[in-house]
């Protein structure tokens, strides 16, 4: 079986190597980069040349950035809004994607080729429409703007679809029709339980989307005191003065829970994420 | 689809009868797809179908927020035709997709191919890696990018000056070199996520087909195109539709990273629809120039999906 390891020569080896580590340092160094520095002197971020570490180590970004600036507030709000986005889009996804998966019902192709091709809209050609009937509405107040426009991603119904689709057996389900479950209990009790690594994936995917998500936020939310976290770091980094060692903290601790949620979930988001492409 | 089993078991003696109940209990087995599709279908047809809708609408007129559109029919269309701007935009636009495709997907192929390597150490440390600039959120990314790229302290000035003798590259200032900076960014940003579905892709193929060729006497290249690319053949088609239609609508890399600018060097189109949106209240055009992306997108997407045979049901 391994005659082709065998048969690679040390120096192949060696080479492969120096490309995958040379890659990783390319790949790393801007965060690592963003890390240290949030830790230098105002001055010390920009010398040069750039030190690796910063010496002295001061807290005085994060200081300065948690005094000056109602970074909780953008904090709490953009995590708030994630986690509401996340838990009702990973329900309501995985609800489609089962219906998709394993029931035979008129109108299913045409209504799943609607579903499928509306990830062809470009946002830009829904953008205003969108915003002014947001703003018509008066529903510009953030835990309704930003989630309930967003909360049925067709990427993730289609994900769902897929591994509904292998991960549930059909005799299982009869069998608890038999037993006389309902249909919403069968997805409850049978369906739901069956999909856990595929609900992690886009559990991560959904949390991130919109705990990063940018532009959106930036033209639906006026009031500062609504802001959500890009948007405070953009603020800080707009006009007045590109106050570098705050925003520098800031990111540090924005990325802190896109980070941490996928750290947690990392093999359930890159195998889901994969699971649509590979046996498409 | 009528449901045999079902009522074979209920008919059974013994089993108990058909609980009357109501209409929902009788018919939920016939309703219950529907109503489990039916919150991504009303909110689809309120925040996507709608706003298509009177977007076809204000495309067709002029307003500025306030008061009542005015019916000007097919002049904003008429307009993007002839602004310079628009053009530059889709010019840009196009050379970003045209990057992707021809840059970042066959480097994504490429660190794939290195990461299926047999036995090697630290896959998982490396896939990780590279994936990590799509799990940041992207005003972080061209921030630290703003940074490394800033044409007097910039690491990027300082590392070519080191090694080549000249930095004095004015990255977010001069047209060419602005276009090299995004291009940049979305090189590092998505090559790591691409490359994940191709390394999903490769892990699938038997190897038994490679020790086969190899048995046969191909070397790594014949290996590579009669045995590889045939295999990720689905996976490609995957990756180059989305990447089409994903960079087709750029917006935060030139937004975040040098607003469009120098001038419109680095304009894309989705950032004309904002700049013409939300900048200069022109909504109306704004919707024409969506209607415009909207329709270049999914003729170019129907296309690659014909030429490359996407999401064909298999089974």
């Amino acid at each position: 079986m391994s005659t082709l390891t065998a048969r690679r020569p040390f120096g192949g080896r060696l080479l492969l190597y120096a490309f995958l580590v040379t890659l990783l340092l390319v790949f790393a160094l801007p965060l690592l980069w963003a890390l240290s520095s949030s830790f230098k002197s105002r001055a010390d971020i920009f010398s040069y040349p750039p030190a690796l570490l910063p010496n002295p180590a001061v807290l005085d970004n994060y200081r300065g950035l948690l005094e000056a600036q109602p970074f909780w507030s953008w904090f709490a709000i953009s995590t708030v809004v994630a986690v509401i986005s996340t838990v009702v889009s990973v329900l309501l996804c995985s609800l489609a994607g089962f219906a998709f998966a394993k029931y035979r019902f008129r109108g299913r192709n045409a209504l799943f080729t609607i579903m499928f091709s509306s990830l062809a809209v470009p946002f830009a050609v829904i953008v205003v429409p969108l915003f002014i009937m947001v703003a018509k509405a008066r529903l510009t107040e953030p835990y309704f703007a930003l989630v309930v426009p967003w909360v049925a991603p067709a990427f993730g119904i289609f994900m769902m679809r897929q591994y509904t689709e292998q991960a549930v057996p059909d005799e299982l389900l009869d069998a608890a029709r038999i037993d006389g479950c309902t249909e919403f209990g069968l997805f409850r009790r049978v369906v739901l339980p069956l999909l856990r690594p595929a609900l992690g994936a886009l559990g991560v995917w959904s949390f991130l989307n919109s705990y990063n998500s940018l532009l959106w936020p930036l033209i639906v939310i006026s009031e500062p005191e609504d802001y959500t976290l890009p948007m405070g770091i953009q603020a800080l980094f707009g006009a007045t003065g590109r106050q570098y060692d705050l925003v520098l903290a800031g990111s540090v601790l924005a990325a802190v829970p896109s980070l941490l949620v996928f750290f947690l979930l990392r093999k359930q988001l890159l195998e889901g994420l994969t699971a649509g492409a590979v046996k498409a | 689809m009528s449901t045999p089993t079902l009522e074979r078991e209920r008919a059974k003696p013994g089993a108990p009868p058909p609980a009357p109940g109501s209409w929902w209990s009788r018919h939920q087995r016939e309703a219950a797809p529907y109503a489990f599709i039916s919150p991504f279908f009303v909110l689809f047809g309120l925040f996507m179908a709608v706003p298509i809708l009177v977007g076809l609408y204000l495309s067709c007129t002029e307003w500025a927020g306030l008061g009542t559109p005015k019916w000007v029919g097919l002049r904003n269309y008429t307009d993007l035709l002839t602004d310079a701007s628009f053009w530059t935009s889709m010019g840009n636009t196009a050379l970003y997709v045209v990057f992707t495709l021809l840059v970042v997907v066959p480097a994504a192929l490429l660190i794939a191919q290195a990461l299926n390597a047999r036995g090697l150490r630290g896959r998982d440390v490396f896939r990780l890696a590279f994936f990590m600039p799509v799990v940041i959120s992207p005003i972080v990314i061209t921030l630290v990018f703003g940074l490394f790229f800033d044409t007097e302290f910039g690491i990027v000035n300082g590392a070519l000056k080191a090694v080549f003798g000249f930095g004095g590259i004015d990255w977010t200032g001069d047209p060419t070199w602005a276009k090299v900076a995004v291009v940049v960014l979305v090189l590092w940003r998505w090559t790591g996520y691409l490359t994940v579905f191709f390394l999903a892709g490769l892990q699938n193929v038997p190897r038994e087909l490679y020790e086969a060729a190899a048995i046969d006497g191909a070397g790594p290249v014949r290996r590579f195109t009669d045995v590889t690319l045939p295999a990720l053949k689905p996976v490609t088609a995957f990756v180059a539709v989305t990447v089409l239609v994903s960079t087709a609508q750029i917006f935060e890399e030139p937004f975040l990273l040098t607003r469009g600018g120098p001038g419109e060097a680095t304009l894309s189109v989705a950032m004309f629809v904002y700049r013409a949106g939300f900048e200069r209240q022109q909504l109306g055009y704004a919707a024409a120039a969506g209607v415009v992306l909207f329709i270049v997108v999914v003729s170019v997407g129907l296309l690659a999906n014909r030429l490359l045979g996407v999401g064909r049901d298999h089974r």
